[in-house]
């Protein structure tokens, strides 16, 4: 999971978990959740993105309420990373906890929709394949990266209650 | 260290922490509701052996899909009940209010407590004292098997208001205030901690309407050092811990509010630091006005309403959800209800009502409400093209008897 390659989609400030995720589908079951990913932005957007295709936004991306299936209906989606100058923070815990990489890119302002991007979480770096212009990632190191690497808090958490069954 | 520090530490077992250092933590308290709760963490408790580490710590409330307005609210409540009792969880709720209020009103939520819970304002808590964090339902099951969660110690923002509350302004006007001027950006990865002469001044209601809308600023948490005089309910968790409020030396940065400078606010569609004064929105007609949520239905919100609601009639619905059913114990024990009432408003079952735009008191398409719920994002209580226009109790009230966004100093 080092290494990923994806095409761009590209949206702006503050998008809050109801555009992610509208609260209209939250007693629908989170099984059908990528239908609806993004389709309080973009009704299309779950229909035309690509599976490993990366979202990539500016400030605050998931602002809002706690609601994981916007983790879950990007992933379904085909969403294999998000690329943010910054998220709302539960967002951000949900998309870890998920194994869904929520990268953050102090300047994202570079990159247009369609862009080939590659993400090297080992080197925390994102290329723009197109103009070979690297950007450095901030964050992912330590606790989160760990459960990233496990695939979510779920797999990490069974290894560790595993571990300590052992001790 | 700061308050919000020494809280961390402590669970962490550490004698300090500093800012950006990343911990894990015990908690004291893991909270959830019927939308978050069981219906989203019981497959994966399931896989994790399904143990919780302590079940006295755990805390379940009915509040979202309550009273079911469909078949599949009462699938999903029905479900919660049923595994809420399976497991004999002593902390459920069930129907009796908002979670949130609910852990403050019942002493579960205490000072210097670490407490997580599956919804973003479970920062409320921060009112009496506490680090109150909010995560997804996913990480919430781990939780509850292992009673640990990770955590990168925030840096601490002060806020600071100073000279004494006037009778026109609530709390919701300082977090509004706020919002206005620092944007809803401002505290991401932060915690809140507001301090001064104002705040010293409130008591548990009010003081929960400025943690609670501290995600709202992007905060990780919220948080008041507490006040122990008068309130019987405020018991540290620990009283080795020291719950003095941070000073400005060990923050991030800090923010002086004059309250005398301040009037009464509103938030206008479509976002929560969209905030406008009141007086400066007076050709705005509305269809309806609401009270209700954890931030504007506990019963500091409806004496405030009553304060302007008394002797007055409505000129537009105006619907009232208490919090809690404690709230409407309280409420009905020292008159609010009925002035309330007189007044022509509509009472409505404790809960989150409509304010998750789930059930009781919809918005229509271009509906115009004004109302003390927690946000305003289109479609938030209904239709996305409804528009939310969040205020305190008293201008709520105020704009309810005068079918427009009123300044209470109008009416008072
Ligand atoms: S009252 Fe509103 S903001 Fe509060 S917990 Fe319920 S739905 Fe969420």
């Amino acid at each position: 999971m080092d290494v990923l390659e994806g095409t761009a989609w590209v949206f702006g400030d503050h998008v809050t978990t109801d555009q992610i995720y509208p609260g209209r589908y939250l007693e629908r079951p989170l099984e059908e959740a990528g239908r609806y990913a993004l389709s309080g932005l973009d009704e299309d957007f779950a229909g035309r993105v690509r599976r490993g295709d990366f979202v990539v936004a500016g400030v605050n991306f998931g602002a809002g309420s706690s609601r994981e299936a916007a983790v879950v209906a990007l992933k379904q989606a085909g969403v294999a990373a998000v690329l943010a100058r910054s998220f709302g923070r539960i967002f951000f815990r949900n998309a870890i906890n998920n194994g869904l990489p929520a990268v953050i890119v102090p300047d994202t302002s570079g990159i247009r929709t369609g862009d080939r991007l590659r993400l090297d979480l080992g080197a925390r770096q994102v290329t723009v394949l197109d103009t070979g212009a690297v950007l450095p990632v901030i964050n992912l190191t330590g606790i989160s990266m760990a459960i990233l690497r496990a695939g979510g808090i779920v797999p990490f958490t069974e290894a560790r209650l595993a571990e300590r069954r052992r001790a | 260290m700061t308050l919000t520090e020494r809280i961390i530490a402590r669970a962490a077992g550490r004698s300090t922490v500093a800012p950006g250092d990343e911990v894990w933590a015990t908690v004291d308290l893991a909270v959830m509701h019927d939308s978050s709760g069981p219906r989203r963490i019981a497959p994966i408790l399931d896989r994790l052996g399904g143990r919780f580490w302590d079940p006295e710590r755990v805390v379940l409330a009915i509040d979202h899909f309550t009273p079911p307005a469909t078949l599949t609210h009462a699938e999903i409540v029905g479900f919660t009940r049923a595994w809420a009792r399976e497991r004999a969880l002593r902390h459920f709720f069930d129907g009796e209010g908002v979670m949130h209020n609910l852990l403050l009103e019942e002493g579960l939520a205490r000072p210097g407590m670490l407490i997580v819970g599956a919804d973003s304002h479970t920062c409320t808590a921060g009112a009496v004292g506490a680090v109150a964090v909010g995560v997804g339902a996913t990480e919430l099951a781990t939780i509850l098997v292992t009673g640990e969660v990770w955590l990168r110690v925030p840096p601490t923002v002060l806020v600071r208001f100073d000279g004494a509350m006037p009778a026109y302004l609530t709390a919701r006007d300082l977090a509004m205030a706020v919002l206005q001027s620092l944007g809803a950006d401002f505290a991401i990865y932060r915690a809140v901690e507001y301090v001064g002469e104002a705040v010293e001044g409130l008591g548990v209601d009010e003081r929960a309407v400025l943690t609670n809308q501290a995600v709202e600023m992007g905060a990780k948490n919220g948080i008041i050092a507490p006040r122990f005089e008068g309130e019987d309910r405020v018991v540290a968790v620990d009283a080795a811990i020291d719950l003095s409020p941070s000073v400005p030396e060990e923050c991030e940065a800090v923010h002086v509010f004059q309250v005398a400078d301040l009037s009464p606010l509103v938030a206008v569609p479509p976002a929560v630091d969209q905030v406008r004064p009141a007086a400066a929105l007076e050709g705005i007609t509305l269809d309806r006005a609401y009270i209700g949520s954890c931030a504007g239905g506990k019963a500091e919100d409806l004496r405030l309403a009553a304060r302007v609601l008394r002797g007055r009639r409505v000129r537009i619905p105006l619907v009232v959800t208490p919090a809690t059913q404690q709230v409407v114990r309280s409420c009905l024990a020292d008159g609010t209800l009925q002035t309330l009432i007189d007044a022509g408003a509509v009472l409505q079952a404790p809960g989150c009502g409509a304010c998750a735009g789930l059930h009781s008191g919809l918005l229509g398409p271009g509906e115009r409400c004004v109302a003390t719920v927690t946000r305003n994002t289109p479609g938030r209580m209904g239709h996305r093209t409804a528009e939310i226009y969040l205020a305190s109790p008293l201008t709520v009230a105020a704009s309810a008897v005068t079918g427009r966004l009123t300044d209470p100093r109008e009416v008072l």
